[in-house]
């Protein structure tokens, strides 16, 4: 006997028969509405990878009608020629180099700008803006900056007597492109740092503090490993940005000299679209998948949620 | 009140049910005009087009060329009412990737214009049409098409394709660099050792000029510009049947050595990123027929062109370059015939000659090298485009293999430590042609 009708009369009327009908309706009512998010992230995550590695297993023009199967030769037959493995460990080199240096270098500028405190919109503009420019007019924008003869940096280096290298041309190629992902990656862990700085409880810094602790102690003993969520976010991102990386060296470099900035990514490119093999290329898109998976559930493992150890 | 609940819409507050009703009206009100006005379109749209055959033509010509091209479209629209031809622009780096989804997915276009070093795959793949029939029915005449340029249409002896444009590689000279260095503009190197002593005057480190500007980062571009002092020092890149490496030869080295001479003891070569020339950092470099236009209209500098200079003991021989037009296969046959009279149409001599003049681009027919009207405004309005035009007919094509494009980028590479000068020429031959030999022997 209701005296008033609850005001989520329809919704219990249209679902009434049906949790009725079930005995887990909790349950049951929970699938019901994930099924969007899988189905979405089913067809266009999941059915692509999976069909990716279909392709990874035959030989395909991406033109002709007919698709040869050849097992796992594509695999190895990128790793005989040794493209597989230069790529592997150019790409190892570039993301471990610029999600450590972009963490490091972000998290002392986020630290920094906090301890200044006034200005800090500014700065978090000014830092920021690397990471929303355009890639590919950044490295054009490098590119010439690096020009061993006209650029400004080493017009810079002359002026000091310095006679700056062929920077793209040598080995220094691969630092070089690396400085410019880690400039451009600062400015996004700058802000994820800041944020986690603004959520830390102050009551936990004044503790600190009457207990004796000077502001680098509270810096380093209290402040960064309460933002180890943030820490292990900015890694994880890190790690799967490296490995992604494709515009700015295919602008900087094209992955040359002598394959010494032939990432993943250029490797895929010009397997699928210069030499119009696509089950080569998409051995190399699953090669990717596999690192980046195996590296993130690493990251997870040890780290956990980055929140163990820290909770009170 | 369980009364009341029962019956509750009649009894509940006016507002929420005339609210809640007028929300259901209003939504199936609008579901039912938008459906009615886009199916009504789409009715007269599709009336519409059944008197027309509509003609999709991909293309990266953009600029001024995409203009003229435009044009052309229009005028065959024009003159054939019962064709429609869509002129769709597509980036160079984007038509290739967005063709293999178009084809994948049974949206191809078409008609086609391609680079021509995609060509011996394009006619491999099985999706573009064989011309020979539609040549023979139409009685194209094709007599007077340079037999390079043809040859790259051509595969297991079928038409796949037909020339709608060609280019080649030439020197240019910055002229005002030139009388800097105290030499005569108007004398250009005649030989390798001229071109060898001339670049070495004409650089000046002071002011970071070089005197020759060489292709030296990897890829094609190397790849495309050590094949013309390949050719013109009497060797061949590959051997009759393309199943090996031919250019580790007295040639082969000729050419390398002069590149490295140049790069490395000279320093009249830079080993910067490809555009000095343009920036008035170089006083010779060789490049195509497409640049004179461009440079003629913008650059900062006096540029004049020349022949290429090629060793004594050698022969005149540059590069071409080009785009050939494709017919996808359509199982209508009244659409491939249609696309196949427009490509026929973009190939003929008449719109040849207005499209040459309207581009800059090389004449695919010697009939229109030699017609006096086109030289006669070429020489009016852009004499700098003789020397190209005069030697097209020593343009080579490269081997119309299907791995092309993976063979150029490893002989490229295995050149590369050779110009940066950590090894020499004999070294990075063999590389290269082992290189080579390992892709040929596994296509």
């Amino acid at each position: 006997m209701n005296a008033v009708a609850p005001r989520d009369w329809p919704l219990r009327r249209l679902t009434g028969w049906y949790r009725r009908a079930n005995r887990l309706g909790d349950v049951s009512t929970a699938a019901l509405f994930l099924l969007p998010t899988f189905a979405i992230l089913g067809v266009f995550t999941i059915a692509p990878i999976v069909q990716s590695g279909r392709l990874s297993l035959f030989e395909w023009d991406g033109l002709s009608p007919d698709k040869r199967f050849v097992g796992f030769d594509n695999y190895v037959e990128l790793w005989r020629s040794g493209l597989l493995s230069n790529s592997l460990r150019v790409t190892l080199i570039y993301t471990i180099g610029v999600s450590l240096g972009s963490l490091f270098c972000g998290l002392a500028i986020a630290v920094a700008i906090d301890y200044v405190g006034r200005g800090a919109g500014i700065y978090r503009a000014i830092y920021f803006l690397p990471a929303v420019a355009a890639t590919v007019a950044v490295s054009i924008v490098w590119k010439l900056l690096l020009d061993p003869n006209r650029g400004y940096i080493n017009i810079f280096l002359d002026h000091f007597g310095v006679d700056g290298p062929n920077w793209l041309r040598s080995s220094w190629a691969l630092p070089a492109v690396m400085v410019v992902g880690i400039w451009r990656r600062i400015g996004f862990n700058t802000i994820v740092f800041l944020a986690g700085m603004r959520s830390v409880d102050t009551s936990v810094l004044e503790a600190a503090a009457i207990d004796g602790a000077g502001t680098w102690r509270r810096i380093r003993h209290v402040m960064i490993p309460l933002l180890a969520p943030m820490t292990l976010l900015v890694l994880i991102m890190g790690v799967i940005d490296g490995f992604l990386v494709f515009d700015q060296i295919f602008v900087m470099t094209g992955g040359g000299p002598v394959g010494r900035t032939e990432v993943l990514g250029i490797l895929l490119h010009a397997q699928a679209f210069d030499y119009f093999k696509i089950g080569s290329a998409s051995a190399i898109g699953i090669v990717v998948f596999v690192a980046v998976a195996a590296i993130t559930g690493a990251q997870w493992l040890m780290f956990g949620t980055g929140r163990r150890g820290v909770q009170q | 009140m369980q009364m009341l609940y029962r019956s509750g819409r009649a009894c509940r507050k006016g507002n929420e049910v005339t609210r809640g009703t007028h929300r259901v009206f209003a939504g199936i009100a609008a579901i039912g005009i938008t459906a009615g006005t886009v199916g009504a379109s789409g009715w007269a749209d599709s009336a519409a087009a059944a008197d027309e055959i509509t003609i999709t033509f991909w293309n990266y010509w953009d600029g001024t060329n995409g203009e003229a091209m435009q044009a052309l479209v229009d005028q065959y629209n024009e003159e054939h009412p019962e064709v429609n031809v869509e002129n769709v622009f597509i980036g160079f780096g984007d038509l290739l990737p967005k063709l293999q989804a178009a084809v994948a997915g049974g949206q191809a276009p078409d008609v086609a214009a391609l680079d021509l070093v995609w060509m011996p795959q394009i006619a491999r793949s099985g999706r573009v049409a064989a011309l020979d029939d539609y040549v023979a029915a139409a009685d194209v005449d094709l007599s007077d098409v340079y037999p390079e340029v043809l040859a790259v249409d051509t595969y297991e002896d079928t038409l796949f394709g037909l020339p709608v444009s060609t280019n080649n590689l030439q020197l240019f000279i910055n002229r005002d660099l030139f009388v800097a260095a105290g030499l005569d503009p108007d004398a250009p190197p005649a030989d390798w050792d001229e071109l060898r002593e001339l670049a070495a005057d004409c650089t000046n480190p002071d002011d970071n000029v070089y005197g020759l500007e060489l292709f030296t980062e990897p890829g094609e571009g190397l790849t495309w510009q050590f094949q013309t002092y390949l050719w013109q020092a009497g060797g061949e890149f590959l051997n009759d049947d393309n199943t090996a490496a031919a250019f580790n030869s007295p040639a082969g080295a000729a050419a390398l050595q002069l590149w490295v001479d140049m790069l490395q003891t000279d320093e009249s070569a830079p080993l910067a990123p490809w555009g000095q020339f343009g920036q008035g950092a170089a006083c010779m470099v060789m490049d195509g027929s497409w640049m004179v236009g461009g440079f003629a209209a913008d650059s900062p500098f006096d540029f004049g062109t020349a022949p290429l200079p090629y060793p004594a003991d050698g022969g005149p021989a540059t590069n071409m370059g080009g785009e050939h037009a494709v017919v996808f296969t359509n199982d209508d046959a009244v659409t491939e015939q249609a696309a196949f009279d427009f490509v026929a149409w973009m190939s003929s001599a008449e719109v040849q000659e207005d499209w040459d003049l309207d581009t800059g681009f090389m004449p695919i027919r010697s009939v229109v090298a030699e017609s006096p009207t086109y030289l006669e405004a070429i020489e009016t309005e852009l004499p700098q485009l003789l020397p190209f035009v005069e030697n097209q007919q020593y343009a080579r094509s490269r081997p119309p293999i299907a791995n092309y494009a993976e063979v150029s980028d490893a002989f490229s590479r295995a050149l590369e430590p050779a110009l940066l000068g950590d090894t020499d020429v004999a070294t990075a031959l063999n590389d290269a042609e082992n290189a080579v030999n390992e892709l040929l022997t596994n296509a």
